[in-house]
């Protein structure tokens, strides 16, 4: 476990050490907050629930970005070389480097909590919904984290990780539209069910299902386990 | 015991192409071993296989007497490699960079800052400790590699060119602190820097084409080499006359006698001898006799001269094939 703790200590230094996690954090908390002063004076209600979804998409969008970097980049520095050969299994630095990304995530959601502080002063909002709200940002966040790492993990050029990892994330969060264009109740079950945003809708709407929580979790375990497999094929 | 580092006929074959063909050899404990080949001979493919960053395609590698298909996790707690291209993170400083590498290798944490001390002392990293790494300059970067190799005293050290880059003074440092740190632990270097090798090495094993081709000390290459038994003369002498005389000498095997130029009586006499002291000495005396001798000399192959023929002879097969 320690040998993971010091590749999830690397890895948060290489995110502070570049642009990149100040970008990223920036970008997306300044996003969330627009969409915040929009939806609430819009709407004029305290509720949470348009920001969610938009801090959704906006989510689907920047965390290519924090993950494009995680295997592209120790390909290309040659550091790949240094990893697969020191005392780590596969799964190690698979696991240290999405923690890493995690944490990034998780910086992201703290940060945005900021906006709950005029919502309780002026309102009265619904503490449990805004909780599984954020229960449900974290879920489809680390699933979004994991299919981006498992894309850095085939490409050695940072743009070209990202430049994949979009349009897959996007697909997976439209394919719910797709729904009411089907007549076959299978297909329709199925593109339901893939849906990072049906599910997502779920959590904003104060439901914790374990049934959508479980589906983000196979995503994060099914893209891991790839990674993992990858890493082990490509020795 | 089991040898620090064995190969059992191990190939690596990418699709079709063998880019390393069935090749066997040991290196024990407190023996250096230089690996010496050509650009594009196999040698990185092999230091890769045997650190295990890749696999091979068949045979048997074993680390610390750790088969590397099954437990190249504990192979790798008593390995330390230098790749031929220094793997390390432009974003850290020095200091974190090697506690990080301290810490994945497993060294306990009471004891690190004493392995960061003398990583950083033996490789001479004091001034640029707390410097990032995009800031140093090629041959710190080289050297920061070879630290990061060191930590936590591996039993098995592979350098892949480690005075690639560096200025004369600081290869002697860096063959210093192998040379010692050979003394108790197995290295192999490969390079095709051939001094480096005649300095340090215990062994060395010539690889080309993927193949090896020859596993033996220096000295003993030098010795197996045909170049050992050769002795050329300068005689002002006519040339059939020599040939006779030479021949004559008790352990001259064959005389090839051939004209400098055609304005002067001196010829050029290219004998092969047997390996035995003191020919060339009995071929001066018998010479000085009634010629007059310009010139003799015993031809001993540097280990360039060895390389060459062993790189040659393939080559040569290879264009046959």
């Amino acid at each position: 476990m320690n040998r993971v703790l010091a590749l999830y200590q690397k890895e948060i230094l290489s995110y502070f050490r570049s642009p990149i996690a100040y970008f990223v954090v920036s970008v997306f908390l300044l996003g969330t907050a627009y969409f915040f002063l929009y939806n609430v004076f819009l709407t004029g209600s305290a509720t949470m629930d348009g920001t969610f979804a938009n801090m959704g998409m906006l989510l689907v969008t920047v965390s290519p970005v924090i993950t494009m970097r995680l295997f592209a980049s120790e390909y290309s520095g040659g550091t790949m070389e240094l990893l697969t050969t020191l005392p780590l299994r596969n799964w190690q630095i698979v696991i240290g480097k999405f923690l890493g990304a995690v944490t990034i995530l998780l910086l992201m959601m703290f940060g945005t909590a900021i906006n709950l502080i005029p919502l309780y002063l002026y309102g009265n909002p619904e503490t449990t919904t805004i909780l599984s709200g954020y229960i449900g940002f974290a879920l489809l966040g680390m699933a979004c984290l994991a299919v981006g790492q498992l894309f850095s993990a085939f490409t050695q050029n940072q743009i070209v990780a990202a430049l994949i990892t979009v349009p897959v994330l996007l697909a997976f969060w439209t394919i719910g539209h797709l729904q009411s264009f089907q007549s076959s109740t299978t297909l329709h079950a199925i593109f339901g069910y893939v849906s990072f945003s049906l599910h997502f809708g779920d959590f904003i709407s104060g439901l914790v299902r374990s049934e959508a929580v479980a589906f983000y979790l196979v995503v994060c375990a099914i893209a891991l386990t790839l990674n993992t497999s990858y890493l082990q094929w490509r020795r | 015991m089991s040898a620090a580092i064995e190969l059992k006929s191990v190939s690596k074959r990418y699709g079709p192409k063998t880019i390393i063909d069935d090749i066997s050899f040991t290196v024990e404990q407190g023996e250096i071993v230089g690996f010496l080949g050509p650009n594009g001979a196999g040698k990185t493919t092999t230091m890769r296989m045997i650190a295990g960053f890749t696999t091979a395609s068949s045979g048997t590698i074993k680390v610390a007497g750790h088969d590397m298909a099954t437990e190249n996790k504990q192979a790798a707690e008593k390995l330390g490699y230098l790749p031929e291209h220094p793997p390390l993170y432009d974003t850290l400083d020095v200091e974190t960079y090697l506690r990080f590498v301290a810490k994945v290798k497993g060294v306990p944490s009471r004891s690190i800052n004493s392995d960061l001390d003398r990583v950083v002392q033996s490789c001479r990293l004091e001034q640029v400790f707390t410097r990032e790494i995009y800031k140093l300059s090629k041959g710190y970067r080289q050297r920061l590699g070879l630290a990061q190799a060191l930590l936590g005293k591996p039993e098995v050290l592979l350098l892949d060119e480690p005075t690639a880059g560096l200025d004369p003074g600081q290869i002697h440092e860096t063959r210093e602190v192998i040379r010692s740190f050979g003394e108790q632990h197995a290295v192999l270097i490969s390079t095709h820097i051939l001094p480096e090798v005649t300095l340090i090495c215990n062994r060395v094993a010539i690889i080309n084409n993927g193949r090896l081709l020859a596993v033996d000390s220096p000295k003993g290459l030098q010795q197996a080499s045909e170049e050992t038994s050769r002795v050329t003369l300068q005689v002002s002498a006519p040339a059939d006359a020599l040939q006779q005389e030479l021949m004559a000498i008790d352990g001259v095997l064959s005389v090839n006698v051939s004209d400098i130029d055609s304005g002067s009586d001196i010829v050029k006499a290219e004998c092969q001898v047997e390996t035995r002291d003191g020919i060339e000495a009995e071929i001066a005396r018998i010479t000085t006799a009634r010629w007059g001798l310009h010139g003799l000399e015993r031809l001993h192959p540097t280990l360039e001269n060895v390389f060459l023929r062993y790189v040659g002879e393939t080559s040569a097969e290879q264009e046959a094939v």
